[in-house]
């Protein structure tokens, strides 16, 4: 029985154009998404830099020192006059122009103010160009500046997770976020239909509503499983095909998580979806029910943001990581950030199942108790108790 | 009795829908559910396959408490019709074949004989919602009747049919029941259904005869008084004069024609059947359309504000 009704939801829904659609989508954005940074990178074109007056040697070495600490290659182009050198700035020939020991021109003010450009090329440029005026005051410093002004940076410890990890994390992360919350929804419109149309007491009468229940979040589960595992295989050959530092290493480790916890999440997630649809009778009322289960998905992606892009997750994020309604977009940020070890993951996994068990014993109750009564939208302390007043 | 209900009770907050019903259906019959709005047909009929719950009370199959087992070879129409509105005729009907354990194949050519012994053939693959109304209710009969079910269960089959509608499912019921199925269903349309459920009728009438008598020239029926109690009772007296006797048991009917004929000449005289709505009001007191309105308005205020 069970299998029928997995079998009816696979048909039925995977040969929709919009599921076929929506694969091509997904599996297209992911593999640019996975090559294009790669592919930009290797062409990424070198940046003119114009210089006029003062000695050549002395701007093309700042020039290129600049380069250097901003990361990109440097042509220096002399120019015979600061108005030969905005015009073919403005033309886009040139990215910035250094005017000897007085300025550095660029086309556009950038953000912030002119003085907010630090780590870009233009900002590089005027730190170290103003330290050669400086130098060329101090008698002898000047010398220095050939072997490099900045700095060396020690860090105590390596980083946690490089920053191609962290991305890769991330692309795990939202992956999860999307897959659970598209299909979830799917669950709970299903359920809404079949209430709506009446036709749940057809088949209630010859199939019990847990065999209903489960072969809908297996049917419709195993069409994600597919979307996902095709926009995997985009990930990986895409990533390999450009060369993307994204697949390296450790990141397949991160995807092998993401996945165990796509499904860990979406076992989680299925049944309450299921539940939140049956308490309604009418499929427009489903959006409003289905927003309190994602909550907290949401809060954990919003979140996740706060530890891709910083070292060390606080106390607060790392907690989550171990809540069941969370892990699944927690752990695998923490796991790729470097913020949490392989134990930590499996420990998660682990309670993440206890709580799928729990969360399919009462959602499987409530949508039992409110699978068959209709009319308005059933107030969840109702569904939750054992005997409901049913009135007719 | 192939299906015996026993003394099913259900109450709904404060209306009671189900008192302690009683009966049975004997194999291979139509057997009608009559009874006015809220007099707990649907309650019983979701009781059978246990989509409504019980307060007390059993229901069972060939002698057995009904199970799943034994649901899956019932067929069911519900008052309140229901398919999956997107899903294709051919594929629906076929769905639900192999929800009552059809094989596959055996499931598809199933599916197939009822869409055209329903006259949708053509249709097969066509949506659920582009269906009319009336191909939509001949698609839920298919999926009722698609697994060549022992019990059919059909609750209100009539309502919304057209004339012809009527005809060709009375006609479908006395087929199955023809070929050896239990076949339950209600209707709160006494009238309608009057010819379908003959052997309940029947009895209810058998006790008690009437004569209707029409005498020339005699609008109020006044010869009539002059026959005694042991005869029969007058029940009502028609705008033309015809006067319908209701005959007391072993009374002699000729002896009323001859008191007929002494009053004049008689113009009209025959055994009549009492329609099933009289016979609701006679073992009631009360018509059909008064019971409904006394349930809905017993039902509207103790559930107002509450869900159906």
């Amino acid at each position: 029985m069970t299998w029928l009704v997995a079998g009816r939801e696979l048909l039925t829904r995977g040969r929709t154009r919009v599921f076929a659609i929506s694969t091509v989508v997904l599996v297209l954005a992911v593999a640019l998404g996975v090559a294009l940074p790669a592919i930009l990178s290797r062409n990424a074109k070198p940046e003119r830099v114009g210089i006029v007056g003062g000695s050549t040697a002395t701007l093309t070495g700042i020039a290129t020192e600049a380069g250097r600490l901003a990361g990109v290659q440097v042509i220096v182009v002399p120019e015979p006059d600061v108005a030969t050198a905005e015009a073919r700035l403005r033309s886009g020939d040139l990215s910035v122009v250094l005017v000897n020991g007085r300025e550095v021109v660029v086309k556009q003010v950038p953000i912030g103010g002119a003085s907010s450009a630090g780590g870009t090329l233009p900002g590089a440029l005027a730190q170290l160009a103003g330290l050669a005026k400086l130098f060329a005051e101090v008698p002898g410093a000047a010398a220095a500046a050939a072997n490099g002004i900045a700095l060396p940076v020690r860090g105590l410890e390596p980083p946690s997770g490089s920053l191609a990890n962290r991305l890769t994390g991330l692309f795990t992360v939202v992956l999860v976020w999307v897959l659970i919350s598209v299909y979830g929804s799917q669950i709970a419109m299903g359920i809404g239909e079949e209430k709506s149309s009446r036709v749940v007491e057809v088949l209630l009468s010859s199939v019990r509503p847990v065999q209903l229940l489960i072969g809908k979040v297996l049917g419709i589960g195993l069409l994600a499983l597919a979307q996902t595992a095709a926009m995997v295989a985009a990930f990986i050959v895409a990533g390999f095909a450009a060369g993307s530092s994204l697949v390296h290493g450790a990141a397949i480790g991160i995807v092998v998580t993401g996945g165990v916890f796509i499904v860990l999440g979406y076992a989680f997630y299925c049944t309450a979806y299921a539940a939140a649809g049956s308490l309604v009778s009418r499929q427009s009322d489903v959006n409003s029910v289905i927003f309190p289960v994602q909550i907290p998905l949401i809060l954990a992606y919003a979140l996740s943001y706060t530890v891709i892009y910083s070292n060390g997750a606080n106390t607060f994020y790392h907690v989550l990581g171990f809540l069941p309604p969370t892990a699944p977009v927690a752990m695998p940020v923490l796991y790729a950030a470097g913020d949490a070890p392989v134990w930590q993951v499996v420990v998660s996994a682990v309670l993440c199942a206890v709580g799928t068990i729990w969360m399919a014993r009462v959602a499987t109750g409530i949508y039992t108790r409110s699978i068959l009564r209709t009319g308005a939208r059933i107030p969840l302390r109702q569904a939750l108790r054992r005997e409901p007043a049913e009135a007719r | 009795m192939e299906l015996e209900l026993d003394g099913l009770h259900r109450r709904y907050g404060t209306v009671t829908a189900l008192d302690g019903l009683t009966f049975g259906v004997p194999a291979g019959q139509v057997f009608g559910f009559l009874g006015p709005n809220g007099a707990g047909k649907t309650t019983t009929m979701r009781a059978i396959f246990g989509v409504a719950s019980l307060d007390a009370g059993e229901i069972r199959w060939r002698g057995k408490p009904v199970d799943e087992r034994a649901r899956r070879t019932f067929g069911y129409m519900p008052e309140e019709r229901g398919l999956y509105p997107s899903m294709r005729l051919l594929e629906q009907v076929e769905y639900f074949a192999r929800l009552h354990d059809m094989p596959a194949s055996a499931a598809r050519a199933a599916a197939r004989h009822w869409i055209g012994r329903l006259g949708l053939a053509g249709r097969e693959d066509a949506r659920i919602d582009t269906l009319s109304h009336g191909n939509q209710q001949r698609a839920q009969l298919a999926v009722a009747l698609v697994h060549d079910p022992e019990l059919l269960v059909l609750d209100e089959p009539f309502s919304g049919l057209d004339p012809g509608g009527v005809d060709d499912m009375s006609g479908i019921l006395a087929e199955r029941a023809a070929a050896g199925v239990t076949v339950l269903f209600s209707s709160h349309q006494l009238d309608l259904v009057e010819d379908i459920c003959g052997p309940v009728a029947d009895l209810e009438r058998g006790e008690r005869p009437r004569l209707a008598v029409r005498v020339a020239g005699d609008a109020d029926g006044a010869w009539a008084r002059e026959a005694g109690a042991d005869l029969g009772e007058i029940e009502a007296v028609r705008p033309d004069g015809t006067v319908l006797i209701s005959l007391t048991k072993g009374a002699d009917s000729q002896r009323i024609l001859d008191l007929a004929r002494a009053a004049g000449l008689v113009e009209h005289f025959t055994f009549e059947a009492r329609r099933l709505s009289e016979v609701f009001r006679q073992v009631t007191g009360a018509s059909v359309g008064q019971a409904e309105a006394e349930h809905a308005a017993k039902t509207a205020l103790s559930t107002a504000g509450a869900t159906r």
